[in-house]
């Protein structure tokens, strides 16, 4: 492999481990949160108990629209945006862009909710971050999206700081590339009996080498949507178009034309859903009108990739004619190289581009990262284990972070589960996750050993895994027989899937053995 | 692609994976096991047979089953050698 001179390893070796160390325990909550939120729409389905399975464009929503259009002022004509929310029921938010005094860029504007029969079961007036909130229906995955996306700090500082967790990432992916001397012919090496040192350095390279071409994927997709919106679009907005964000915004992602003011009376869009359905392949994920009810009105429908791609589709329509004018690039009017680039981060960073198969593989990758995070932190402590009581603090901070996510996690999905037919998950859902994670820094503080803890806390999430399959039919949820009568398998398949997860951390935990443990062999080898 | 032939894939990856584990030479050296283990033509061999469907796959121009393949791999990999481990321990 790359053989770096001695000093050059040892620096290399210190950029690793420190950038590791300073970041590393954030930078799991990001990783293990986005290993979950991989699978967020599935979760959403299951924790919320949604048994539905036609999307809400495969029904007619084109008159049901015409009527709101008129019940809404002209003034919010500007854009309208249709996406499915809850159980397939279809989300209608007409808007205009406006600048804060801040100068933040909004969209404002009135937004309504439909049921299958059409009626409107909800509106709201505000702009898109106000409406656009976690609901008692996707209080736990929007819980999850919004922990990994930005920590739960105020944007933009959250979104800096996950984009710097992911460029940490990504320089510990470098660092480990270059200081490990023997990819390839340590791949199969484990040594499971070793001492502390080796095994686990064994385990975190193992993980690592294995997971490596994904580390740095997934390490700098994910810094490109923390920096793009915060960092790039206001910098290329201040260059080229004087500090105009809407501006930019129209002339990167828009559809250019002639202005065409004219109130012509939009389209049959369920002619347009219908057409794109049999063009893309799928139903559209998303729908965008712009310049509703003019002349120069533009619908543009997104999908999922078409089979064997990855880039997600968007079609162009005439808003006013409801005729299919071109497959539109992401970026400007003409397919570029860039364009396509942006357009597969998404699916690249999401694992989203086949369906539940390379989900279930992106998890997969997921689970190696947070692996790799949580044994190299451990792997820097023991190396450290001479200063044992020094840093005793450090290792049970890595512990009550290491197990205690994922429990506070798992109490977070059963406070949901209680709360959602009290219609109140949108406060039980990030409270029990404070509450858990409270009592875990105190227990990981207070107990005796932290080895102790550790096995405590496996054996709690465990638990608390097989419970949730039963706490969700008693509080309500669909059973087996009914989501498999309702097209709805991944209900059945994440119950069988907690019940699975469950049992096996049990049987981890009783299979461990204590001298493999960092606080029973504090004597050590050098690990090279 | 279809699912099925994504898993046939996977899993013909997988088997050609557990022949390099169980004779990976370093390996066995490390675990004190008798014999030398596959030689360089051999393992050379098996590593171009296991990444044959993600060649097959790109040569047939299918991003997404190259990376949900790749991706598989790596995943399996990795539990194979975490499954290597735990058996020799017993």
């Amino acid at each position: 492999m790359i053989h770096l001179p001695k000093h050059e390893t040892k620096l290399m070796v210190a950029v690793h481990g420190w950038s590791g160390i300073l970041l590393g325990l954030l930078l799991y909550a990001v990783v293990t949160t986005g290993m979950a939120a991989v699978f967020a729409e599935e979760i959403g389905t299951w924790s919320a108990g949604h048994v539905s399975y036609q999307s809400a464009f495969e029904r007619p929503f084109a008159d049901d629209l015409r009527r709101l259009s008129a019940q809404t002022p002209a003034k919010y004509h500007e854009g309208a945006d249709l996406f499915e929310m809850g159980d397939h029921d279809m989300g209608v938010f007409f808007h205009r862009h406006e600048t804060e005094p801040d100068g933040e860029l909004v969209s404002r504007g009135v937004y309504y909710q439909l049921g299958k029969d059409g009626q409107v079961t909800d509106r709201q007036f505000g702009t898109g971050e106000e409406i656009f909130g976690p609901r008692n229906d996707t209080a736990l995955s929007s819980f999850l999206v919004d922990t990994h996306v930005r920590l739960h700090v105020p944007n933009p500082w959250g979104l800096l700081l996950t984009g710097i967790l992911g460029l940490s990432m990504l320089v510990a992916a470098i660092s480990g590339l270059l200081i490990h001397r023997h990819l390839f012919k340590d791949v199969f090496t484990l040594r499971r009996k070793a001492n502390p040192v080796l095994f686990n350095r064994d385990r975190h390279s193992v993980a690592g080498t294995w997971s490596l071409p994904f580390a740095f994927i997934l390490a700098f997709t994910g810094s490109f949507f923390s920096f793009f919106g915060t960092i790039g679009v206001p910098i290329v907005a201040m260059a080229a178009f004087g500090g105009d964000v809407q501006a930019l915004n129209e002339a990167v992602f828009g559809t250019p034309g002639k202005p065409d003011p004219r109130p012509v009376a939009i389209g049959n869009l369920d002619r347009v859903a219908t057409d794109s359905i049999r063009r893309a392949g799928d139903v559209p994920t998303f729908m965008t009108i712009e310049n509703f009810g003019r002349a120069d009105a533009k619908v543009t429908t997104f999908h999922a990739p078409t089979n064997g791609g990855l880039a997600p589709v968007s079609l162009l329509y005439d808003g006013a004619k409801a005729s299919f004018i071109a497959t539109k690039p992401l970026i400007g009017p003409k397919p570029s190289a860039g364009g396509t680039l942006a357009a597969i981060m998404s699916p690249l960073h999401f694992g989203n581009f086949a369906g539940l198969l390379s989900k279930a593989v992106w998890f997969g990758l997921g689970f190696a990262m947070c692996y790799v995070t949580f044994t190299g932190l451990k792997l820097w402590l023991v190396r450290r284990a001479a200063q044992a009581r020094s840093l005793d603090w450090l290792d049970r901070t890595v512990t009550i972070v290491g197990l205690g996510l994922p429990f506070a996690l798992v109490v977070c999905a059963a406070a949901f589960l209680i709360a959602l037919p009290l219609g109140s998950t949108v406060y039980w859902t990030p409270t029990a996750f404070l509450i858990a994670s409270t009592t875990v820094i105190a227990g990981g503080f207070l107990w005796p050993t932290s080895a102790g803890f550790s096995r405590l806390l496996q054996l709690a999430t465990a638990g608390l895994m097989i419970a949730l399959p039963p706490l969700r039919l008693l509080t309500g949820g669909p059973g087996w027989a009914t989501a498999l009568a309702a097209g709805q398998p991944i209900i059945p398949a994440l119950d069988v899937a907690f019940l699975l997860a469950g049992g096996w951390m049990i049987w981890r935990v009783r299979d461990s053995r204590p001298h493999r443990d960092s606080d029973t062999l504090p004597s050590l080898q050098a690990a090279e | 692609m279809t699912i099925l032939l994504m898993l046939a894939a996977i899993a013909f990856s997988t088997a050609l994976l557990v022949l390099l584990c169980r004779g990976d030479p370093k390996r066995r050296r490390t675990l004190r096991q008798s014999g030398k283990g596959h030689g360089p033509a051999l393992r050379r061999l098996l590593v171009a047979l296991s990444l044959l469907p993600g060649v097959g796959y790109a040569v047939a121009g299918d991003a997404a089953a190259v990376l949900i393949w790749f991706g598989g791999y790596a995943v399996v990999g990795w539990f194979v050698t975490l499954s290597a481990a735990q058996w020799q321990d017993g």
